[in-house]
């Protein structure tokens, strides 16, 4: 059972990042290691969170390292800019909810203000969601960076010999 | 490769500088991350054997092309054009820098290269329109919806996906346009509410998922790791008036649904 709840996670992930992606007009070549690094990241922050209780910003810290890895791996195969498989794949983390939850809690504590406690709590409820987008969105593009500064002679050559030009 | 000195006068430089400032402007404007940018266009300045240097902003960038051992050198500023987001782009015009560099290509077989890859036609709309929408739903599913949810995330987003598409190629304003697909979708994904099912909330606050500008926001951090701070708050500011946007555009259904809501 948990077993299965993980791969569909993945599943379901990967299905998100190729959509999403799609918007973004990635080259055809580039889907399946999009859908394979979404599955992989998207699966670890689940697990990271579900089984072991780390925070969301921490656990996608480390879904987007494992995905930034991945795509200097991917990207040698496919003539890739890094930035070309890892976005895509980061795309079902963006915490969207978090982001739109901030910007509705300011929209209703502006209805609230003459009532000071409705106001305070939709606040409150603005300042927690927008901490957590922010610092989430921020470990996730850092997470998936961290790789490029360690390896920057080999993160910077990816498409260097293309057969695709 | 032309770059011994005879070769090397002042209109070669302005046309390197041309071409150089097209390419980097197409490239801003189709959404690469700046350092990415300096470092492809300093290489095509390289392969040409001239050094280029770069100062970038949001809507226009500054470019120096300075001949090697030769006194000419050729500045002009740039508007940047908004295109939308490419990888296609991003893949292929950085793979054209390392061609150049490695090939020793003339400037006259890269800048034919260049036309001959931005050319090329974008990725089907209605294909793009069926992976948002099946995208969306499976959204749905990772924060919980059943497959209920799913399959009314999946219609609502194909109905505020092909508002979008339609209300995008009119050249209407792109704060307009994200105001009302977000109406769109999010009032398409209210019927959940009527229908009576579990997880209606979730398709609800799913529908508009799709608009999220996620490609700016993790172009904007990396621009800003990158020491291009900037440009890259600017990144985050522009998606932040997008996610605005959205927040505009949906809070005008929860109003008009708010009753069966609460």
């Amino acid at each position: 059972m948990i077993a299965a709840d993980i791969i569909s996670d993945g599943l379901f992930a990967a299905v998100a990042a190729m959509g999403f992606g799609s918007i973004s007009d990635p080259p055809m070549r580039a889907f399946k290691y999009i859908a394979l690094l979404a599955a992989l990241g998207h699966a670890t922050r689940y697990c990271l969170m579900t089984f072991l209780g780390v925070d969301i910003a921490s656990a996608s810290f480390v879904a987007a390292f494992i995905i930034g890895t991945g795509s200097v791996w991917a990207g040698k195969k496919v003539f890739c800019p890094m930035t070309v498989l890892y976005i895509p794949a980061l795309l079902p983390m963006v915490p969207g909810t978090y982001a739109y939850k901030t910007v509705f809690s300011l929209i209703m504590f502006l209805q609230g203000i003459s009532s000071p406690t409705q106001g305070s709590e939709y606040l409150q409820s603005m300042i927690f969601n927008g901490a957590v987008s922010f610092s989430v969105i921020f470990m996730l593009a850092v997470g998936a960076t961290v790789p490029v500064f360690l390896l920057r002679e080999k993160a910077n050559s990816m498409t260097r010999g293309s057969r695709y030009i | 490769m032309d770059a011994d000195k005879s070769a090397m006068t002042q209109e070669h430089i302005g046309e390197i500088a041309e071409f150089i400032s097209r390419y980097l402007s197409y490239m801003l404007g189709a959404g690469v991350h700046t350092s990415r940018v300096v470092r492809n266009s300093k290489r095509i300045g390289a392969a040409l054997g001239t050094d280029v240097s770069i100062h970038t902003s949001q809507k226009t960038a500054m470019v120096t092309v300075r001949g090697r051992d030769v006194h000419f050198m050729d500045t002009r500023v740039v508007d940047i054009p908004a295109f939308p987001i490419s990888f296609e782009w991003n893949a292929d015009l950085s793979a054209l820098s390392w061609a150049a560099y490695d090939r020793k290509m003339t400037l006259k077989e890269i800048s034919d290269r260049f036309d001959e890859l931005v050319s090329k036609p974008r990725m089907n709309p209605v294909f793009v329109l069926f992976m948002a929408s099946l995208a969306n739903a499976s959204f749905c599913r990772l924060f919980g919806g059943d497959i209920w949810a799913m399959l009314i995330t999946f219609t609502s987003t194909m109905i505020g996906f092909f508002t979008r598409q339609h209300l995008a190629r009119r050249h209407v304003n792109h704060y307009i346009v994200f105001i009302v697909s977000a109406f769109v979708a999010s009032i398409c994904a209210s019927t959940a509410l009527s229908l009576g099912i579990d997880t209606a909330e979730i398709a609800l606050a799913t529908s508009v998922l799709y608009l999220v500008p996620g490609v700016p926001l993790i172009n904007g951090v990396i621009d800003i790791t990158d020491g291009h701070i900037q440009i890259g708050i600017s990144r985050l500011v522009n998606a932040l008036m997008l996610i605005v946007c959205i927040a505009i555009g949906m809070s005008g259904t929860l109003m008009l649904v708010k009753d069966s809501l609460l």
